[in-house]
Formats: C-alpha cells, sequence, structure tokens
C-alpha cells in the first residue's frame, strides 16, 4: 500500500529532514512512527500526500508512482488517503456537520450520498448528538472526532495521522486511539506519527523509529523505545 | 443532475460570501472597471458616429464662399446671380455679417473678452453652396472655379472640414483607447488584489480542500467566478454610463445651433447595440484575466 526506496528529502538544499529511508507498509498495517521532535516524522508524511517532493528515491502510495504522478492527478491520490492533525484544522463558521459535508462536497460527491454518509459517520464517532454544534463549542477530543469524521467519510484506502492525541488528556487520547483502531480494522491502513509513549506501548503494533531521518528501529508489535 | 445542481449551489453561496467580505475593494474594483469600460463603449459610439456622419458628406455637403468684408454690394450680387444660374448648383444661402456676428455670439457667449475684440464690420459675409450633384470630386472643382474671383476672401469646402474632423476623431479614438487600456490593466490589478485577499481570507478552507483531494479548478472556479462577477457588474455599470452620455450628447448637439454641424454625428440603435454588449464582455474579460492569473499564481498543489 505505501513504499518507501531509498528516500531523501532534503530542504531548501540543507537540511536532510529524511534521509535514505525504505520502508514497505502492506494494507490494513497499523504504523506508529516515533522519533524526537526534527526526526522527520510529519516530513515522511507530507511525501505520501504528495505536499512534498522527495528529492530522491521512489514513493509508492496506493500503487501510483508519486515522482511520475502528473498535478492534475493528486487531488486523486489524496481522496484515497484521510488525515488527521494534531491542530484538526476544522473550519470555525461551519457546524460539525457543514465540516464533515465539506469534505465530500469539493470532491463533487452527489447530495444524496452526502446526505447519508455523513450522519453515518458521525454515528460511528459518536457525535450524533453535535451535528449542529460548532467547533468552539466541542471539548477537543470532539474536535479530534469530528477531524476524524471529516478524513474517513470518504472511505479512503489509508489514514494518515499526525500526533492526533497532542493536544489531548490521557484518557480522551484514549477515546481517539479506540476509534483509530476500530478504522483500521476495516482494513484501512494507518499511520500515526506520535510523542506518546503510553499509547505505542498499549498498542503493541509496528513501530518505525527514526532518528535524524533515518530509520533506526521497525519493529512488528514494538514498544515506544 | 443532483450533483450538478448541489456544485451550482456550492459556488454560488462561496461566491457571494466572497463578494461580501470584502466590500470596499469590490466597490473600487467594479467603479474602475465601470469607467475604463464606459471609455471604451465611448470609443467605440464615436468610431461610429464618425464613419456615419463622413460617410453622409461624402455625398450632400455644401461649400461656402467667404467674401472680402469690404466688398461692395454689386459684387456681391452679380456672384449671387452667377451661382443661382449655374447648372451644376443647386441652392444657395446668403449670410450677411450681422448673421455671422450671431453665429460667433453664440460660440463665444462664454468668452465675451474675446468677442469685444471683433466688429461686425470685419467678418466676412459667404454663400453657402449646395450642388446639384453631391459628390467630393466635383465639389472641388466647382469650388475652385470660384477661388480666384474678386471679391471671393477664400473657399471652404466640405473635404477640408470632413479632413480635419477625421483627423480630430483619429486623435481622439486614440486617446480614448489608451486610457481604456491603462483603466483596464488597473481594474485588472485591482481584481487580482482582491481575489489575492478573498483567498488568504480562505486559506483555511483551502487549505481544507487541497486536503481532502478538491482539484484545483474545483477550488479556482468559485475566485474567478467572484473575478468575472465584478467584471460584469463593472461592465454593466459603465455602459450604462456611455448609454446616459451618448443621449446626453445627442440631446446637447440637437438643441444648439452651433453644434448643429455634429449633428450627423449620431450611431444606430444596431451600433448603439454592439458597443454596449463589448463594453460588458470588456469588463467580464478583464474580470476574468484579473481573478485567473491570482488563481494560478497562489493556488498550487
Ligand atoms: N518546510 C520546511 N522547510 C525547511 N525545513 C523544514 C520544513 N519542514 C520541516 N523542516 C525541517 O525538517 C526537519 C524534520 O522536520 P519534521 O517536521 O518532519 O519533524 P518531526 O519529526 O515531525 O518533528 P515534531 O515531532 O516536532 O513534529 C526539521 O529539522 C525541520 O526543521
Ligand atoms: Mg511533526
Amino acid at each position: 500500500m505505501i513504499r518507501l526506496d531509498n528516500v531523501t528529502k532534503i530542504y531548501k538544499g540543507e537540511t536532510r529532514a529524511v534521509d535514505g529511508v525504505t520502508v514497505n507498509i502492506e494494507k490494513g498495517e497499523f504504523v506508529f512512527l516515533v522519533g524526537e521532535s526534527g526526526s522527520g516524522k510529519s516530513t515522511m508524511l507530507r511525501l505520501l500526500t504528495a505536499e512534498e517532493p522527495a528529492t530522491e528515491g521512489d514513493v509508492h502510495v496506493a500503487g501510483k508512482d508519486l515522482s511520475r504522478i502528473s498535478n492534475w492527478r493528486v487531488p486523486y491520490l489524496r481522496r484515497n488517503i484521510g488525515s488527521v492533525f494534531q491542530d484538526f484544522k476544522l473550519l470555525p463558521q461551519k457546524t460539525v456537520y457543514e465540516n464533515v459535508a465539506f469534505a465530500l462536497e469539493v470532491i463533487g460527491r452527489p447530495r444524496n450520498i452526502i446526505s447519508t454518509q455523513v450522519p453515518a459517520i458521525l454515528e460511528l464517532v459518536g457525535l450524533s448528538h453535535k451535528q449542529q454544534s460548532f467547533p468552539d463549542e466541542l471539548s477537543g477530543g470532539e474536535q479530534q472526532r469530528v477531524s476524524i469524521a471529516r478524513a474517513f467519510v470518504n472511505r479512503p484506502l489509508i489514514l494518515l495521522a499526525d500526533e492526533p492525541t497532542g493536544n489531548l488528556d490521557p484518557n480522551t487520547a484514549q477515546e481517539i486511539m479506540r476509534l483509530l483502531d476500530r478504522i483500521n480494522r476495516t482494513g484501512t491502513t494507518v499511520v500515526m506519527a506520535t510523542h506518546d509513549q503510553t499509547i505505542v506501548d498499549q498498542m503493541r503494533r509496528r513501530v518505525i523509529a527514526l532518528r535524524a531521518g533515518q530509520v533506526v528501529r521497525d519493529e512488528q508489535q514494538g514498544v515506544y523505545a | 443532475m443532483a450533483g450538478f445542481l448541489g456544485r451550482a449551489g456550492y459556488f454560488s453561496r462561496e461566491t457571494w460570501l466572497n463578494i461580501r467580505r470584502n466590500l470596499t475593494l469590490t466597490v473600487a474594483a467594479i467603479l474602475t472597471v465601470a469607467v475604463g469600460v464606459m471609455l471604451v463603449g465611448l470609443g467605440l459610439m464615436a468610431r461610429y458616429a464618425s464613419a456615419n456622419a463622413l460617410g453622409r458628406w461624402q455625398g450632400g455637403v455644401q461649400f461656402e464662399i467667404f467674401l472680402e468684408p469690404d466688398v461692395a454690394g454689386g459684387q456681391i450680387d452679380a456672384l449671387g446671380e452667377e451661382l443661382r444660374n449655374h447648372p451644376d448648383i443647386e441652392r444657395i444661402q446668403f449670410v450677411t455679417q450681422d448673421q455671422a456676428f450671431g453665429l460667433l455670439e453664440e460660440m463665444l457667449v462664454d468668452e465675451p473678452e474675446l468677442l469685444a475684440e471683433v466688429s461686425v464690420e470685419s467678418l466676412p459675409p459667404s454663400y453657402r453652396v449646395v450642388p446639384r450633384i453631391a459628390e467630393g470630386e466635383i465639389i472641388e472643382s466647382l469650388a475652385a472655379q470660384f477661388r480666384q474671383r474678386p471679391g471671393v476672401y477664400s473657399v471652404e469646402t466640405g473635404r477640408q472640414q470632413v479632413d480635419a474632423i477625421r483627423e480630430w476623431f483619429n486623435s481622439f479614438r486614440w486617446i480614448v483607447l489608451l486610457m481604456s487600456i491603462v483603466l483596464a490593466a488597473a481594474s485588472a490589478l485591482l481584481i487580482f488584489n482582491m481575489i489575492r485577499v478573498a483567498m488568504f481570507a480562505r486559506r483555511r478552507e483551502i487549505e481544507v480542500m487541497k486536503l481532502v483531494g478538491a482539484t484545483n479548478s474545483f477550488i479556482r472556479l468559485p475566485f474567478i467566478l467572484e473575478g468575472m462577477l465584478h467584471g460584469l457588474a463593472g461592465g454593466v455599470v459603465g455602459a450604462v454610463a456611455a448609454g446616459a452620455l451618448r443621449s446626453h450628447v445627442e440631446e446637447l448637439f440637437g438643441r444648439s445651433e452651433i453644434l448643429a454641424f455634429f449633428r450627423s454625428f449620431t450611431v444606430t440603435s444596431g451600433q448603439f447595440t454592439t458597443a454596449t454588449i463589448a463594453t460588458v464582455l470588456m469588463g467580464v474579460i478583464v474580470g476574468a484575466l484579473g481573478s485567473a492569473f491570482a488563481a494560478g499564481r497562489f493556488l498550487d498543489v
């Protein structure tokens, strides 16, 4: 599903954010990306969504070779990838329902699909009762669930999460992890960058550790350190 | 079909929101477009009008024989007799010194001090001559026959006037063209900036749209539509202004004796429609260009 072949990313000709990484992630895997701040986790995720091009090496995502993909195809690639961030990236003037519907609206999904999919996904994340609330009326955990709903409403093959629990207290973080786990069990490949030791140790999933842009550890059912 | 309607709803909603968000810039852009395209419209109409007038004069134009101011009465009568009996001449009209002064008075109504310098006696009386065959060449040769007569000061044919007018209109057209190009550029830049501001205001939405895989054209379209809408609004305002100005000017020509000469300068309703459509279209094009540039420049993958 995701394959990096000796991939290097150099920013502005100097910072080697990702350095000779070779990784293969199969469909349906759940992978933690760990490593200290600046080790290149976010950069690796941005390579997967074609937000940044690799400086060297090949990146394959969902069967596409990203070094050869033409610009106009990139949006279609992204429809197969859901993204979740530490800061949620919700639109403050839109309600919960509208935030999720927006993701379908802007890729041209017909209305009847939107009006059935959105309530279904909000049910899945447990926010059916908050459909008409605005983001600033929700707790951090609820906001993150909305953003996961938005990322998943189009049933992508891959879900990328960049420190999704970074702003949340431990209990709320647990809720989010249960949700991501459920999504993973539907067959969705999940890649999550995190600093959260408790969560990594408890989930016992594959762990890829980065240091200075290089893979220093890659374990099935691994732990944080 | 439902999908299409859904999108149309999305685009109109987004466009309207954008416009409401920066009203002052919107007004500035619309007015600039309006002035610019109004000039385009006026330029076009002036072009039609001069072509119409010149076309008409190729035919039935008169020429005027100016006499020496101190010419003897006998000479005036003799010349008049000859003109009246000339086989190529349809009819003539004598303009006395008093009448000439009256015309001048009307012309210099705002400059009495200039008028004070002129005395009735210093003005030439004249014969206005309408030839039977209205053709430039024949008028020229006819005029030449009377140029050397005793007591004749000068003979002015329509051709000289027509040439002068043509030249005047040509330079007028270039000035208008130049001004409208400058204004079109200014309005395109204003719209460019406005769209940039609109995109900056909505950067979070744009970020999310890119994230979930909206295509570039989908993201750009509301902005380009917005620019075109401004252009359209400016175009309509400009066309209305040009139309109003046209009727005002034509009314002026109709009322004033001095400007009577300009009565041939009219545009047909067909030409007026063409000019109006061109004006509005010009606005839309300017709007589309400015916004398309902005959208292309500030939205990459
Ligand atoms: N857009 C950019 N331009 C230049 N350098 C960048 C850019 N983004 C990241 N970097 C640099 O690349 C390196 C890796 O950054 P990255 O954000 O991938 O780290 P990270 O592992 O996600 O860190 P954190 O845990 O703090 O989020 C850092 O040295 C960072 O300064
Ligand atoms: Mg990061």
